[in-house]
């Protein structure tokens, strides 16, 4: 049978970079998608000589519909159907509300709520129906518990949440497989590893590294699960986040927040 | 010309010291403590008393000096304060990049490490290869973060090269960094008796000679801005061990230790540190690299700073012999 293909969407660090990894390692091919000047010709080149799979690129702001719509034409143009679609790109903030201007706010939520729905719509329509596809989309821990300074964030996480239930229930005839990976705080970008390094308890406790995340989702994703939770303490944390009442879990959340609130 | 270099005591900083000094340059050689046994006594060589972290004497170190080699750093698999790692790496780094550029240096090479790569899969990485794993080890993470202030003070203009040796071995003290002598070391004694998992991982073994040379190579032909490998052979453990025997003539049974006990007994020198505060033997992030093989190819190197590479066995003895009269 012809290799698998997949799209990975922020593809050139992070979480996007250990999923190129972890698919390239079970010989499927990818299309990766980033930012232009974002390192992707060195890891593609790095993936076809490492692991012999077939690597496009595609270097584009997913800010804008025409890139979207241009991905998909270019696969269309090289006679490409891609079978499986990791919605991953994301742009993350921890910071006051007050603090970050509109645009950045406008760009989070184009990144990460406008442009995985023009990507999942785009990808659905070009599917060989004989073949089972893989639909995951990247959430975040954030979008199932209130967290303050990720207000926007978190926000546009649950909205993942959100359409991708939606998805799984109304496609659940189709031949597609439709998940959620949930992660907690990931060890990637540097800018991340000088916060994540200053964390302590709990907060540290839920951070997890790219590749065992990244190798958790794939596997997931194959296996069909709904939703996928990498990580022993945040599964337990989301088991708590049920059981809890509302006013506890505010408490804590308060509690935790003390030294850092506004005056 | 005067030259500084910072980690004077160190395994390559103190070598790097003595080649310059025999080539007759004015070495200043920044350490915090001057009776230090590790430092070199050399005519050239003006053992000055400072502290990265002490701005103040680093630019005093600094004054007047063409050139600066920034070799000083937290190697060590383990140290009692986290934040040590990226003080002395990250912050360290900053301070000297940033003296070099107002006290008028005319170019730096800054020591980092292969391991802003770490592991590799199947071929070789050379220098534009993406790095590949997470980020675990503390040291692997604050080098990496130290590179991109590199990146940031030659984009203002400062004249950096950055040089990232592999495992280096070598003659010299054995310390806590230096993973190879205390391998050596502990097989010489019959005491290291294990090969970890089935043997098979290979790693890159860089001969401090060469390291040093290709120091001073960077420091005289590197192109400002880019970062050179400077590495050795590639080399199982299988055949690290095969070559220690031939060459001592000491054959031990080795004992293959399984990668699951590996991670067992690091789960649980982690525990017993955290609970403790005692230093640990090995550590679950270190465990995992076992996995994994480092093979690194040091042709870019090879190719534009004329590096050369002393072939591994012949190296060993070398390093045997300066062990052996320790």
């Amino acid at each position: 049978m012809m290799p698998l293909t997949a799209i990975v969407t922020g593809a050139s660090e992070g979480l996007g970079k250990s999923l190129a990894l972890e698919l390239a390692s079970r010989q499927i091919d990818l299309v990766l998608v980033s930012l232009p000047a974002s390192g992707l010709s060195e890891l593609a080149g790095f993936i076809r000589k490492n692991f012999e799979v077939k690597v496009t690129i595609f270097e584009a702001d997913l800010t804008l519909a025409e890139s979207c719509t241009s991905l998909f034409a270019l696969l269309k143009s090289e006679e490409l159907t891609a079978h499986i679609l990791i919605n991953n790109a994301g742009l993350g903030n921890w910071s006051w509300f007050e603090d970050k201007n509109i645009g950045f706010y406008k760009k989070q939520i184009e990144l990460n709520v406008i442009a995985p729905v023009l990507l999942t719509h785009l990808f659905l329509a070009q599917l060989d129906e004989e073949r089972t596809a893989y639909l995951l989309n990247v959430g975040s821990l954030a979008g199932r518990f209130v967290i303050p300074k990720k207000q926007v964030y978190g926000a546009t996480k649950s909205f993942i949440n959100y359409f991708t239930r939606c998805l799984q229930l109304e496609m659940e005839r189709s031949n597609i497989s439709i998940s959620l990976l949930s992660p907690g705080g990931i060890n990637t970008k540097p800018e991340l590893l000088v916060l994540n390094h200053t964390l302590k308890g709990i907060a540290k406790a839920t951070i997890t590294e790219p590749d065992r995340v990244a190798y958790e989702a794939i596997h997931g994703m194959f296996l069909g699960k709904k939703e996928i939770i990498p990580g022993g303490v945040n599964k337990l944390m989301v088991v708590l986040n049920a059981i809890l009442p509302g006013f506890i879990k505010d408490m804590i959340i308060k509690s935790k927040l003390k030294p850092v609130v506004k005056l | 010309m005067k030259v500084l270099v910072t980690g004077a005591t160190g395994f390559i900083g103190r070598n790097l010291c003595l080649d310059l000094a025999e080539q007759g340059y004015n070495v200043v050689a920044l350490c915090r403590n001057t009776a230090h046994p590790y430092l070199i006594s050399h005519k050239n060589i003006t053992p000055v008393k400072g502290d990265i972290l002490d701005r103040e004497s680093l630019a005093k170190a600094m004054n007047r000096c063409g050139q600066v080699y920034h070799t000083a750093a937290l190697a060590k698999m383990w140290c009692r304060d986290k934040n040590d790692y990226y003080n002395i790496n990250v912050v360290g780094t900053r301070n000297v990049l940033e003296l070099a550029g107002e006290s008028g240096v005319n170019k730096v090479v800054y020591t980092s490490t292969c391991g802003v790569w770490g592991p590799t899969i199947k071929h070789p990485m050379s220098e534009n290869d993406p790095r590949i794993d997470g980020f675990a080890i503390d040291y692997e993470r604050t080098k990496y973060l130290a590179e991109i202030e590199t990146r940031i003070y030659s984009a203002k203009g400062l004249n950096v090269v950055t040089v990232n040796p592999s495992r280096v071995y070598g003659e010299g003290p054995i310390t806590d960094s230096n993973t190879v002598g205390k391998m050596i070391s502990g097989y010489l004694k019959g005491k290291w008796r294990i090969i970890p998992g089935k043997g098979t991982q290979v790693s890159n073994y860089a001969y401090l000679d060469d390291v040093v040379k290709g120091h001073i190579a960077a420091m005289e032909q590197g192109t400002p801005g880019n970062r050179y490998i400077l590495g050795g052979e590639d080399i199982s453990f299988n055949a690290f061990f095969s070559t220690l025997q031939s060459i001592t003539g000491k054959t031990y049974g080795m004992f293959k230790l399984p990668q699951r006990v590996i991670e067992a007994y690091s789960q649980f020198e982690l525990l017993k540190t955290t609970l403790t505060g005692l230093p640990p033997v090995f550590l679950p992030e270190f465990a995992a690299r076992l996995k994994k093989d480092q093979k690194y190819s040091s042709q870019k190197a090879i190719t534009q700073l004329n590096y050369s590479i002393t072939p591994f066995e012949e190296g060993m003895a070398k390093t045997i012999n300066h062990i052996k009269s320790l």
